[in-house]
C-alpha cells in the first residue's frame, strides 16, 4: 500500500490552525458588591459667615483692611469618629483655596454613622520626614504643589499670604505684605470637629461633608489676636507667631 | 504536486509560529570603585543608591549641566568650583539673573561623611539636598519637574538612567545620580595626609610642623571642633562672629533660640582655596580668620564655650597659616572620568 503523506499532513495542519486560534471567550465575573463608601469633603472658606472671596478686601478683627491672596494647608491623619471608635479616611490631604474653596473625594471609606472628625493641621511627622520624590503627580505631597521647604526637607503646613493696610477706613489698595508659612514638626496640631449631626457613609454611595473655614478667624481666637502690624512674617523661624497662627487656623474650622 | 504545496505551506506556518531569535547585547553597569586615601574611613553609601559607574558618571554630567536651572545658565558647578575644592569664590553665591543667595556655598569635599547638609544642617541626606538649589528662587529657580523636562530627551542621560536605575530619567534619578557623584568627592591627598597617615615626615616643612603643633595645642583649642579625618566634627557652633546675626543659622531648623548664630563646623581640608570664609563669606583671608579666633569673637549669648582667645607671635601666626596651606589636596577631588 502506497503511503499518502496527506493522511498525516492535513490533520496536522488543522491542529496547527486550531492551536493558533484565539482563546475561547471567558464570561466575565460580575464585580463584587462594594464594601466601602466614598466621602466628598468640601472645604468652604467664609468671612463673617458669608462666602469668602479670594483677593477681596475685608476689614479684620483689628479693623485693618486685608486682602488675602493665598490659603493652602494640609490635613493629616483624617479620621471619622463615633461612639464606637474611628476609621482612617485619609493619611494626608492638601487644600488650595485659590478658587474660593476646594474639594477632595476619598474612596474606600468604612461605612458607618459618624458624628465627628479628627485630623492634624499639617503633615504628620512620618510623612513630613519622607523623601518627597516618591510621590507621584497629583499626590498631596507632590513637590509640584509648591509646599515643600527644600532647605529643611519638610513641608509648609499652612501658607497664608496677602496684603494689609492698617487704616481700616482707607481707600488705597492695601500694599503691605503678610506672608505666614508654618511648618516643621513643631507646628503639627491635632483637632476634633463635631459634625453637628451624623454623617452616614454607606457602601457603594457618596456622602458629602462640608467644612467651613472662617478666614476672618484665622486672625484671632477667643484669647489671642494676630496683629499684622507686628506679626506678618513667619517662614520656619519666628515659632511663636507660627504657633499662634496655627491655633487660630485650627479653631477656624467648623461644620454646620 | 498539491501534496508538496501543502507540506511547504505547513512548514512556513510552523516557522511563523516560532519565536524569533533574539540577539541582545546588553550593556551592564558595574560598581564604581571609590579611591580612598590613607586614613579615610569607609563611607556609608545608602543601600538604595549604590555607587555605580553609570550613576556617578550620570551624576557628574548633571552636576555640570546648566539646563537644570530656569534660564539654563546655572549648574551646581557654578557655585561649587572643582578647582576650589567644590566651593565658591564669592562671599554670597549667585543664582539666576545674578541674584544673590543667602550664604556662601561650602566645599563639597568629603560631603559623604556629613550626616546633615547645608550650613544649618537642614537637610538630612544628599539625595534631598539636590532639590533645594534647583528650586531655590535665588539659585536655579526651577521646579524639579522643569529640570527633568529640560534634560529628559538627552539620549546619553536616558541610556545611563536606564543602566543605573532601570527607569527613565526623572526626579528620582536626578537626585540619586547627583548625590552619588557628590559622594565620590573625597579629599585626603594633601601633604598633611602624607605626613599624618603616610608617615612621610618630610612632607611637611619645619614651619608647617610648628603650625600643626599649634593647631593641636590646648591654647588654641582648634581640635575641639576641627578633628577627625575630615578635620571637623560637623557640630553646630556659634563662633561669635556677630553680636546679632542676620542669618539665624541652626535656629532656622531647630527653632531653638539657643541655636541662633550656630553653623556647621566646616572641614579645614583645602581651606587655603575655599575662601571667602564663614557662612556669609565675610572673611576674605586665612589671616582674618586666625585673627578672629585669636580675639575670641563677639560675646554673643550662644558663643561656643570652646572658644578661647589667644595671642600668637607673628612667627606663630605664619606657622599656623603655613600648616593650613598644607591641607590642600595634591590631586583633584573629582575621581569620576
Amino acid at each position: 500500500m502506497e503511503f499518502d503523506p496527506r493522511t498525516i499532513l492535513v490533520p496536522l495542519m488543522f491542529l496547527t490552525l486550531v492551536g493558533c486560534g484565539p482563546d475561547e471567550p471567558v464570561e466575565p465575573e460580575p464585580p463584587p458588591a462594594p464594601s466601602t463608601g466614598t466621602l466628598k469633603l468640601v472645604m468652604r472658606p467664609t468671612w463673617n459667615g458669608a462666602p469668602f472671596v479670594m483677593n477681596e478686601i475685608y476689614n479684620n478683627v483689628n479693623d485693618y483692611r486685608v486682602k488675602v491672596e493665598g490659603i493652602k494647608f494640609y490635613l493629616g491623619d483624617v479620621r471619622l469618629l463615633n461612639g464606637s471608635g474611628n476609621t482612617l479616611v485619609k493619611d494626608i490631604a492638601f487644600f488650595d483655596l485659590r478658587y474660593n474653596g476646594d474639594t477632595v473625594t476619598w474612596t474606600g471609606v468604612q461605612p458607618g454613622i459618624w458624628s465627628g472628625l479628627s485630623a492634624g493641621f499639617g503633615v504628620p511627622q512620618a510623612l513630613n520626614d519622607a523623601d518627597p520624590i516618591v510621590y507621584p503627580p497629583g499626590h498631596p505631597l507632590d513637590l509640584a504643589n509648591g509646599s515643600y521647604w527644600t532647605w529643611a526637607t519638610a513641608y509648609r503646613f499652612f501658607q497664608f499670604d496677602g496684603r494689609y493696610d492698617l487704616d481700616g477706613s482707607g481707600t488705597a489698595p492695601p500694599t503691605a505684605p503678610f506672608s505666614m508659612h508654618t511648618g516643621l514638626n513643631a507646628c503639627y496640631q491635632e483637632f476634633n470637629l463635631d459634625l453637628g449631626g451624623d454623617i452616614v457613609v454607606t457602601a457603594g454611595s457618596t456622602s458629602t461633608l462640608v467644612i467651613d473655614m472662617a478666614v476672618d478667624k484665622v486672625f484671632y481666637t477667643a484669647t489671642d489676636t494676630v496683629d499684622l502690624a507686628t506679626e506678618n512674617q513667619t517662614h520656619g523661624t519666628n515659632l511663636p507667631v507660627a504657633l499662634e497662627l496655627t491655633n487660630c487656623a485650627v479653631q477656624s474650622f467648623s461644620v454646620e | 504536486m498539491k501534496t508538496w504545496t501543502i507540506a511547504i505551506l505547513l512548514l512556513v506556518m510552523l516557522g511563523a509560529c516560532r519565536k524569533d531569535p533574539v540577539i541582545v547585547q546588553e550593556e551592564v553597569d558595574g560598581p564604581f570603585l571609590l579611591a580612598l586615601p590613607l586614613g579615610a574611613p569607609s563611607p556609608l553609601i545608602p543601600e538604595n543608591n549604590p555607587l555605580t559607574v553609570a550613576s556617578v558618571t550620570l551624576g557628574k554630567a548633571l552636576f555640570f549641566d546648566p539646563r537644570l536651572s530656569r534660564d539654563g545658565t546655572i549648574s551646581c558647578a557654578s557655585c561649587h568650583f572643582p578647582d576650589r575644592a567644590f566651593s565658591d569664590t564669592v562671599a554670597l553665591s549667585r543664582g539666576v539673573d545674578g541674584l544673590t543667595g543667602m550664604r556662601n556655598a561650602p566645599s563639597l569635599g568629603n560631603v559623604v561623611y556629613h550626616t546633615a547638609m547645608f550650613r544649618d544642617g537642614g537637610v538630612d541626606d544628599l539625595e534631598r539636598q539636590v532639590i533645594a538649589p534647583v528650586e531655590d528662587p535665588v539659585e536655579m529657580d526651577h521646579s524639579l519637574q522643569g529640570a527633568v523636562d529640560a534634560v529628559a530627551n538627552d539620549l546619553e542621560y536616558q541610556r545611563k538612567s536606564q543602566l543605573a536605575y532601570g527607569r527613565p530619567l526623572d526626579a528620582f534619578v536626578i537626585t540619586r545620580a547627583i548625590a552619588s557623584y557628590e559622594r565620590t568627592l573625597i579629599s585626603g591627598w594633601s601633604r598633611y595626609d602624607r605626613y599624618m597617615y603616610g608617615g612621610e615626615l618630610p612632607a611637611l616643612n619645619e614651619s608647617e610642623v610648628r603650625g600643626l603643633a599649634l593647631f593641636n595645642s590646648e591654647l588654641l583649642n582648634c581640635t575641639a571642633c576641627h578633628n577627625g579625618f575630615d578635620l571637623s566634627d560637623h557640630s553646630y557652633q556659634n563662633i561669635g562672629q556677630y553680636l546679632t546675626y542676620a542669618d539665624p543659622g541652626r535656629e532656622r531648623i531647630s527653632l531653638d533660640p539657643g541655636d541662633a548664630g550656630k553653623f556647621k563646623v566646616p572641614s579645614l581640608r583645602n581651606v587655603a582655596m575655599t575662601g571667602p570664609y564663614m557662612h556669609d563669606g565675610a572673611m576674605a583671608t586665612l589671616e582674618e580668620v586666625v585673627d578672629h579666633f585669636a580675639s575670641g569673637g563677639q560675646p554673643h549669648p550662644n558663643r561656643s564655650p570652646l572658644l578661647t582667645n589667644f595671642a600668637l607671635s607673628a612667627e606663630e601666626r605664619t606657622d599656623l597659616i603655613a600648616f593650613l596651606n598644607a591641607l590642600t589636596d595634591e590631586r583633584s577631588l573629582d575621581q569620576v572620568p
